[in-house]
């Protein structure tokens, strides 16, 4: 029965925290510019993570280490020095990002500067990491994330043609701007797949001291939690679908444009749930950003590190995302738009995806972490079509990034 | 024992329990007719530095000297006695207050950490 | 730099290729394997073999599938190296002290 309960708070807790910019952002791009055209690309990526988290929480439950941790000891400080270096910046970046969009919320919501919010929000952010715990960072702020529910709800009153939706989750080749087209798709995997996410789902698993008894649990919560997840990204790219194009949005170059998805549908209310919604998604995932930073540099370096200790029982772990927090809200200060660099950063990611993925095909064929849980045929499949998905996306997602923006 | 699967950039955990750090490196005594024997474990910015290269390694030298004195020019060492169980972790009998191994943490934690309020 | 005699960091040796005595590299230290004899630990042999340790991906039966695959792994296996065969004069060029033929095989499975 107490499993029960743990699943069903695992699974609120991943649909609640699945929506963050990056794939508001992405999916909001791909319905304007390319109708339901692009919805295979976040099936695929949500699929992709299902198997990704699932191994995660697998590996961190019955090996009781990280996978950061492993990637370390299994493979040695010189080769580690990659993925912790990509990782790191890739995370910052990204974390700028959703710092950006909280602060954008908020100037939705009060008419000043996304560049005025940067500073408090990451203020926010740094007090409930310096004073919280991790129960209540994972679950109370991804509960309230369930708000995010509402463009699942707009897409529903929409009325979409669900044949023409269901035709958009197969892959098909783009009519026009094939280059635009390739690079909203590699964002799209690009922010369904983010490394932090499965490296903070494997932290979260030692934080909540699980073990063997939970397999079945983190099964079900990586399926189910990120299958409602990806539902409510495919519900964004609906509504920017159906809700832009007639407004003569066929790309989203501007923030400004993004409330339009819900006011158009519920107008004023439309616009109070958007605003929430983005910044509660920003806000959530900026607390895991902002851990994993310190998750990654304390469990290789073999510090003490852990969200429920105080904050003067690991003083490295906590000075890492002190730091971290502020140095990605300076890019925030200074300016930088928050829809471009989310962008960037996504495609970015989908980049950095071999040098953390290729580590994990070893660490969950190694009896000696995972025991008698190895992969099976599937999983190694899974993570092989992941890696080779990972090298792809590296190698063009660069060249897109340049010619894709058109 | 396999030094490189088993011992080498594992999580070394003290007598109370407390993480203190990965074995960063692992030092031996070349002895002539005889096997070298394994001295220590060296923690430390130092042990990985040199791994990375010796001019990084000369480099972090000095900058530990200058921030923390003659006694951080060296990786801390560990003497391979004071190892007493080789598992998921290298259980160590030292107790690391009695090292220098968190001097730096122990700085942050008095200078900055106590200083903000929430933190101790 | 403060150097007490003959002591050397055994992780740097860890990924450094072994040359045979007629100069021909043998294949990389893998792994050192080491015994208590009385109260020492001393290093008993050298693990050296055509895996690409760089990143000691070999452990794992996927580890060297995967390598297999891609053509990294040398047929032979690699080789035990004793203590005494493997000459560590030069730190950075470890020889080795016998021919190639006297040295016992690693076997695939490295279970022990």
């Amino acid at each position: 029965m107490k499993k029960l309960v743990e699943i069903s708070l695992g699974v609120v807790t991943s649909v609640g925290g699945f929506l963050e910019i990056g794939s508001i952002a992405t999916a909001a791009q791909g319905g304007a510019a390319f109708g339901f055209q692009l919805i295979w690309a976040i099936v695929l990526g949500t699929v992709c993570i299902i198997f990704i988290v699932e191994m995660a929480g697998r590996f961190s439950a019955v090996s009781h280490h990280t996978i950061s941790d492993a990637i370390r000891e299994r493979f040695g400080f010189n080769f580690f020095l990659w993925p912790l270096l990509a990782t790191l910046l890739v995370n910052s970046l990204v974390l700028a990002a959703e710092i950006g969009g909280a602060s954008v919320a908020l100037e939705f919501a009060t008419g000043a500067s996304f560049r005025w919010w940067a500073l408090p929000v990451a203020f926010a952010i740094w007090l409930l990491l310096w004073k919280g715990t991790f129960g209540v960072i994972e679950k109370g702020v991804s509960m309230l994330g369930l708000v995010t529910l509402c463009f699942v709800v707009a897409a529903f009153e929409l009325r979409p043609d669900w044949t023409a939706v269901a035709a958009g989750a197969l892959p098909s080749l783009p009519q026009h701007d094939a280059g635009s087209y390739w690079f909203t798709a590699v964002s799209i995997l690009g922010a369904s797949i983010s490394p932090y996410l499965f490296l903070f789902y494997s932290a979260g698993a030692i934080e909540d001291k699980w073990d063997s008894s939970y397999l079945g649990a983190n099964r079900a919560i990586a399926g189910l939690g990120m299958s409602f997840g990806g539902t409510i990204s495919v519900a964004v790219l609906i509504v920017a679908a159906l809700v832009l194009p007639p407004q003569g949005i066929h790309q989203i170059d501007d923030y400004h444009q993004l409330p339009l998805l819900l006011t158009s549908v519920f107008g004023w209310w439309g616009f109070v749930l958007f605003t929430a919604s983005l910044f509660i998604a920003c806000f959530g995932a900026s607390l895991e950003i902002g851990l994993q930073q310190a998750y990654l540099v304390a469990q290789g370096f073999g510090w003490n590190w852990g969200e429920d200790l105080k904050p003067s029982d690991n003083p490295g772990f906590s000075a890492v995302y002190s730091l971290a927090i502020f140095a990605s809200a300076i890019l925030m200060v200074l300016g930088l738009d928050p829809l471009k660099l989310t962008n960037f950063s996504m495609a970015l990611t989908a980049a950095s995806l071999p040098l953390t993925i290729v580590p994990m095909l070893f660490l969950m064929n190694d009896e000696r972490y995972v025991k008698d849980r190895r992969n099976g045929w599937i999983g190694n499949a899974a993570v092989i079509f992941v890696i080779a998905l990972g090298f792809v996306l590296a190698v063009v997602s660069i060249p897109l990034e340049i010619f894709g923006q058109s | 024992m396999h030094l490189v699967r088993d011992v080498l950039d594992k999580q070394i955990v003290d007598r109370n329990k407390t993480k203190i750090g990965k074995v960063d490196g692992l030092v031996a005594e070349m002895r002539d007719g005889q096997p070298p024997r394994v001295l220590f474990i060296e923690i430390g910015s130092i042990a990985l530095a040199r791994r990375l290269g010796p001019r990084l390694q000369r480099w972090a030298s000095r900058l530990a000297e200058r921030l923390g004195g003659r006694k951080h020019r060296e990786a801390h060492h560990i003497p391979w006695q004071e190892v007493r169980d080789i598992g998921v972790d290298i259980d160590i009998d030292i107790d690391v207050r009695d090292t220098a191994i968190f001097d730096w943490q122990d700085w942050l934690r008095d200078h900055i950490i106590r200083r903000i309020p929430g933190g101790a | 730099m403060i150097v007490q005699s003959r002591l050397t960091n055994l992780e740097l040796l860890v990924g450094r290729p072994v040359l045979a005595a007629d100069g021909r590299r043998i294949g990389r230290i893998e792994e050192i394997r080491a015994q208590q004899q009385g109260d020492d630990l001393v290093v008993v042999e050298y693990h050296v073999g055509g895996y690409a340790s760089l990143v000691r991906l070999s452990a794992s039966r996927m580890g060297s599938a995967v390598l297999g695959l891609f053509h990294l792994r040398d047929r032979n296996g690699g080789y035990r190296v004793p203590w005494d065969r493997l000459d560590l004069s030069d730190v950075e060029r470890p020889r080795l002290r016998c021919p190639v033929d006297d040295l016992a095989p690693l076997e695939q499975d490295r279970g022990g």
